[in-house]
């Protein structure tokens, strides 16, 4: 043993302090204090906050094909898909979503989402922030790993509670385009994962301990660190900087001995069958790694899933490969988050940065179609089972109750308990609304 | 500055009580006056009793007096009487033309209250898109729009004109009738009236004739103030008729250090617990004026002491330190002084040998000496190169490959061959040519509209943020759209014609006139602040812009550069942030940034010199270690402010700590992170610790915040570790060298030097009795070459590695 590591604490003593926090009792109640005058939002504490999995269709989703069918349009715009009847009698989906259908009472379809912007930069960002990037100075259309404005998921890591030992904002299996913090810094950037669930190797990076060192070599580093910056606990008011760094040391440090923690992201532990039932597939292990994330206290997960750019055979992209992972994923997620009683307490968004042309290309694609598409809410306390808005014949123009990326934003950041008019500042000093200046979806609260 | 003031006993007129105004002019314009009343103590100092002194007219029938504040009630001469104490003076006051409530002008009177009520902020209708249909110029900068948006838009159901009161601006604005805004307007206040009379005088616009404001004067505009004293800000609007008009209660007001002092709305300054320095902005109407608020610590209940001097630059922050109370931390000792010379000076660690060399120089002058050895190191041109990169744009996604290079292998030899600064920065002002050879052609495709030229010209090398102005007002400074757009006007006329391999020729065809996006308006190209636009139809407009910016005359240029090279060597600069130069974000210590610029200027703009300057300073040899009297302080360099090490000096110092250098990608082996000119060159460890994307001037742009996932790699993660257990790396070597059989304990000499060595290369100094103990600790567990890589470990993640002290 040595005397001069562990504080006379032995190795099971040492990890179940880990579990705490790794913190002494005094930085521990800091840190609550802190986060406690960070909160924002509702003023009772007992209420559950309501974390978010963020599902972004990256290419742009065909609405008219998924969700909003167009069955009496010509067939070059309604395309080869018939519509269904769901478990909510009046609500038709395609045919490619046999499973959702089982579960439209769960979720509330948004088919009047509009934009004006054709790009896929603009559109990531504009769907991931509620703003659009605009011309303005630091926009750039080949920019691709900073925004304008800042994510809804740095948002949440910024003014949103976190008690969790997992990171806030969860990035998975790859950083979304548009979701990083901007002028919030990279304190609210994302966890990103960078690696895939569905993957028998995966695994999430430096969580586990480097080959060749084993748990008792890490605990004697540990020690030998503690001791060493203990020194500088004299001079640690000198420098805000330090002590974050202290506090990220701390979580990270317990990230990595917490079980727990560490466990959230072992999607092995999962049996098969619920492994097989959201599907074996990069989208469907990426919705159960969510759902084991908010059931740690994640607050925000985000999902990419590309390859939906479908300028070309759209029908049988769809048909073959895009939807059924998402059909079954989705479904999958909102009855296991049902059954655990989660589904309460966690908001499912599948969104996409537009939608696609009404009518078919001659190469058998739809092109960029940001005037009118459809999104998905469910979840978080939110009414469901009903449709928002409508679209006209051809799915082409938003005839009732438009929708725009700023209210999606406020919906989402005031269900997850953040005022969406809460003003930050850019570094020019300009005033900004986090949620972009939109308004919550009245009907869905 | 003392709140408790021994009351003088003696009934006098006294030259101890000051009123301002001297003379009180009450009018149909200036209805109300504000009066601030001041004592000078026994000790010359200055005591705000505005709000606790008493104050009466002397012929009440001509003006009342509620607080401190007077208004008219009917023509007539009298005088104010303020008394404090035993003293008293009376103050002449005179009230004309107040039957006649003068013609109210749109501009100059109604679009103050929107300001000040805040309807017209970015929050509210001054958002791009207005709020609930209701849309405002954002700070009133387009009356015109505004008096439509008022009393044209939605069919006029805005005013009702035969009932003022009963207007839905009226009813929204005093809530009413339901406003998302709340309560912006009380009925019995004099923004109240001036709506209610405006809407009865039948909503004029007013006068095209009438006067315009010109100027705004605040009182006091310096003050020295304890915790909890108060103090109130009088603030005048200067009109081109000459007539003056008190704003205090219509202007709008902010402080830049809440901590320090707060001010309400009604211009009363509030000093907290923390001191330090805070500058309150006063804004009416897009003038701005400043109050400059010192909160030294409580006294020292001692002399202070003469503090030692190095060269003027130890006596000018020592003045303002014995200001504020502050004592400033001892001398950084030598070890501490290296390494912290070597990281803000070439971003690199010292070497084991250079820190036992520099240990065992006896020479009392060998810091002068060494501070010499590093400026002249090729890492210095590596470092500013890179440094310059960031702020420059220079960005791979938008220049390419070969643009990219180019600028950044032009800015590298500027630094490499100390070229003086005002002549690397003309060269980058009126460069022209192709982009694969010219470098800073370069600039001109990162910034690749005249907008973003002005925008990024301005910050980059005058530190004035001008981006505001783009689209409205600034509104905390004196730009407007014709000064923004009138910098644009020189980037006017560039022509960027392709060439193959995704190169630039970049020509200027000459001056071609500039207007105002959407108003169309035709603006005069001038540099900013200058009035009378210059002949540019002789030349390429570019080059008068350039005489302008990089003469010694310029009133930022100097300052800008200066204060950017205090910033990276003291890590705060004297006006923070350090591209944000204006009247209303006043250095910290005026009389020091006004010396560097000068010098900056005397040197020629060598950059060497001023850093020189800098370096050998007492100030910057202060220890990091603060005492009980400065911990608070993070304005007046009392103590030297920790930094952690920037990414790229991260990456490096880890490389040569372990003695494994990094591999990037298609560079060279042995390329530093330091070198690499291309900043999109996939580095997960770069990305993390925050290596910026360029696309702003700006060296915000430069993250040091920490993070969980920083943490977790640095500790973690296989990349590092493998540099530790490196079979080629430093501890394999060293071990190697030892005749001693690794698998049993080193003797106990060779391990201390084992150790020693590792804390020399990591933290620049030999170890603590703590990390011996804790070394020791270690090598009794494992065997030598585990041991060691156990220590290395521990010092890369300790807090003496990843931050300068």
């Amino acid at each position: 043993m040595l005397p001069s590591f562990c504080d006379g604490m032995d190795r099971r003593g040492f990890l179940r302090v880990g579990s705490l926090g790794g913190l002494s009792m005094a930085e521990l109640m800091r840190l609550q204090h802190l986060q406690a005058v960070e909160a924002t939002g509702s003023s009772s504490a007992k209420k559950k906050d309501v974390n978010c999995i963020f599902i972004f269709i990256i290419g742009g989703m065909a609405h008219q094909d998924l969700w909003d069918p167009k069955p009496d349009a010509p067939s070059e715009i309604r395309g080869e898909f018939s519509p269904i009847k769901t478990v909510v009698p009046g609500i038709q989906l395609t045919s490619l979503l046999p499973n959702v259908a089982q579960v439209t009472d769960k979720l509330a379809i948004l088919r009047s989402m509009t934009h004006g912007d054709p790009d896929h930069t603009a559109g990531y960002h504009v769907m991931m922030t509620g703003v659009h990037p605009g011309t303005g100075p630091a926009f750039n259309r080949t920019t691709t790993n900073n925004n304008v404005h800042p994510s809804l998921g740095s948002t949440v890591a910024k003014l949103g509670r976190n008690d969790s030992s997992l990171p806030p904002y969860i990035s998975i299996p790859n950083f979304l385009n548009s979701g990083g913090p901007s002028f919030l810094g990279a304190s609210c950037a994302p966890f990103v994962i960078e690696a895939d669930p569905a993957s028998p190797e995966f695994a999430v990076r430096d969580i586990v301990l480097p080959e060749g060192v084993t748990s008792d070599r890490s605990l004697r580093r540990q020690s030998a660190l503690r001791a060493v910056n203990a020194f500088e606990r004299r001079v640690e008011a000198m420098s805000k900087q330090v002590q974050s760094l202290d506090t990220f040391y701390e979580k990270a440090y317990n990230l990595m001995t917490s079980q727990a923690a560490k466990e959230a992201f072992e999607i092995g532990r999962e049996d098969e069958a619920t492994r097989e039932a959201y599907g074996m597939t990069s989208l469907g292990q990426c919705c159960l790694m969510a759902r084991r994330l908010v059931e740690s206290g994640c607050r925000f997960v985000s999902i990419e899933n590309g390859h939906w750019d479908t300028h070309r055979k759209n029908a049988m992209s769809l048909r073959d490969l895009l939807v059924p992972p998402l059909d079954l994923g989705l479904s999958a997620l909102l009855r296991d988050l049902d059954s655990r009683g989660m589904l309460e307490s966690t908001l499912v968004v599948v969104t996409t940065e537009f939608g696609r042309t009404p009518r078919i290309n001659a190469m058998a694609g739809r092109d960029h179609w940001p005037a009118a598409f459809s999104i998905i809410m469910a979840g978080g306390g939110l009414k469901s089972g009903l449709t928002i808005g409508t679209t006209d014949k051809q799915a082409a123009s938003v005839i009732d109750r438009p929708i725009t990326p700023a209210d999606m934003a406020a919906t989402i950041l005031s269900v997850l308990g953040i005022d969406p008019q809460t003003v930050v500042h850019t570094p020019v000093g300009r005033p900004v609304q986090v949620g972009g200046g939109g308004r919550p979806i009245s009907e869905l609260i | 500055m003392n709140p408790t003031v021994d009351f003088p006993t003696t009934r006098t007129i006294s030259e101890n009580l000051i009123v301002e105004p001297a003379d009180i002019v009450l009018h149909g314009t200036n209805r109300q006056q504000q009066l601030l009343v001041t004592f000078i103590s026994a000790n010359a100092e200055s005591l705000d009793v505005t709000h606790r002194c008493q104050i009466a007219i002397a012929g009440p029938s001509v003006a009342s007096v509620t607080g401190s504040t007077l208004s008219a009630r009917m023509d007539g001469s009298t005088h104010a009487l303020v008394s404090f104490g035993k003293l008293e003076v009376k103050v002449p006051l005179r009230v004309e033309n107040c039957e006649v409530y003068p013609p109210i002008h749109f501009a100059s009177d109604i679009v103050p209250v929107l300001s000040k009520l805040g309807c017209n902020s970015g929050g509210c209708h001054g958002r791009v898109q207005g709020q609930n249909g209701f849309k405002l110029s954002v700070f009133g900068y387009d009356p015109q729009a505004d008096y439509d948006a008022i009393v044209k838009e939605s069919r006029g159901r805005r005013i009702f004109l035969s009932s003022p009161s009963d207007s839905l601006l009226v009813q929204k604005a005093t809530a009413n009738v339901a406003h998302g805004g709340g309560r912006r307007l009380k009925e019995d206040s004099t923004e109240f009236e001036l709506l209610h009379r405006w809407i009865e005088q039948g909503l004029p616009r007013g006068s095209e004739s009438a006067p315009r404001l010109i100027g705004l004067n605040v009182s006091p505009t310096e003050r020295v103030l304890a915790a909890g004293d108060k103090q109130q800000i009088l603030a005048t609007a200067i009109f081109s008729d000459g007539i003056q008009r008190d704003v205090s209660h219509a202007s709008n007001y902010a402080s830049n250090a809440t901590t320090v002092a707060e001010v309400t709305q009604s211009g009363l300054v509030r000093c907290g617990e923390l001191s330090g320095d805070a500058a309150i902005t006063i804004n009416y109407m897009g003038q701005v004026a400043v109050v400059q608020i010192h909160r030294p610590r409580a006294t020292l209940g001692q002399a202070y002491p003469t503090l030692p001097v190095n060269n003027r630059i130890d006596e000018l922050v020592g003045a303002k330190l014995a200001k504020m109370g502050l004592l400033p931390s001892e001398s950084a000792s030598d070890t501490m002084f290296l390494r912290r010379l070597f990281l803000d000076v070439i971003g690199t660690l010292p070497t084991s040998d250079e820190v036992r060399e520099f240990l065992a120089d006896l020479d009392p002058y060998k810091r002068v000496r060494w501070i010499e050895r590093v400026l002249e190191r090729p890492e210095y041109a590596d470092y500013w190169a890179l440094k310059w990169a960031d702020i420059l744009l220079v960005d791979k996604e938008k220049l390419g490959d070969r643009g990219a290079f180019e600028f950044h292998r032009w800015l590298r030899e500027q630094f490499e061959r100390n070229r003086p600064y005002h002549e690397w920065v003309r060269e980058v002002l009126t460069a022209t040519g192709n982009s694969g050879r010219n470098g800073p052609v370069n600039f001109y495709r990162a910034a690749d509209t005249p907008d973003a030229l002005a925008r990024t010209v301005s910050q980059a090398f005058l530190g004035v943020r001008i981006e505001c102005a783009q689209c409205h007002h600034h509104p905390f400074d004196r730009w407007s759209q014709s000064d923004f757009y009138g910098l644009a006007g020189f980037f006017q006329g560039l022509e960027r014609k392709p060439l193959a391999l995704d190169r630039t020729l970049l020509v200027h065809s000459g001056y071609q006139p500039m207007v105002i996006p959407l108003s169309n308006a035709p603006v005069a190209t001038r540099p900013l602040g200058v009035e009378t636009a210059p002949d540019l139809t002789r030349t390429d407009p570019r080059v008068v812009l350039a005489d302008w910016l990089t003469s010694n005359d310029n009133p930022w240029f100097a300052r800008s550069f200066a204060n950017r090279l205090w910033k990276q060597l003291l890590g705060r600069g004297l006006v923070e942030p350090e591209d944000d130069m204006r009247l209303t974000n006043p250095a910290t210590n005026d009389p020091l940034m006004a010396f560097l610029a000068q010098q900056a200027i005397d040197a020629n703009f060598d950059q060497k010199v001023l850093l020189r300057l800098i370096l050998n300073s007492r100030v910057y040899q202060t220890s990091s270690v603060p005492n009980d009297n400065n911990q608070d302080d993070d304005q007046n360099f009392s103590h030297y402010y920790v930094k952690r090490l920037p990414a790229e000096v991260l990456l490096d110092a880890i490389s040569s700590s372990t003695g494994v250098p990094e591999t990037f990608p298609g560079q060279p082996l042995g390329t530093r992170a330091l070198q690499l000119w291309d900043n999109r060159l996939p580095s997960y460890f770069l990305e993390i610790f925050g290596r910026p994307p360029r696309n702003s001037p700006c060296e915000c742009g430069r993250s040091s915040e920490p993070t969980m996932a920083q943490a977790l790699h640095i500790s973690n993660a296989p990349e590092v570790e493998s540099k530790i257990g490196d079979d080629a790396g430093r501890i394999a070597k060293w071990l190697s060298t030892i005749s001693s059989d690794v698998s049993q304990r080193l003797k106990p000499d060779t391990e201390m030097s084992l150790v020693n060595e590792i804390c020399l290369v990591t933290l620049g100094r030999l170890p603590r009795s703590t990390e011996r103990n804790v070394a020791q600790a270690l090598f009794a567990t494992s065997n030598s070459r585990q041991a060691a890589e156990d220590f290395m470990w521990t010092m890369l993640n300790s807090y003496d590695f990843l931050f300068i002290q």
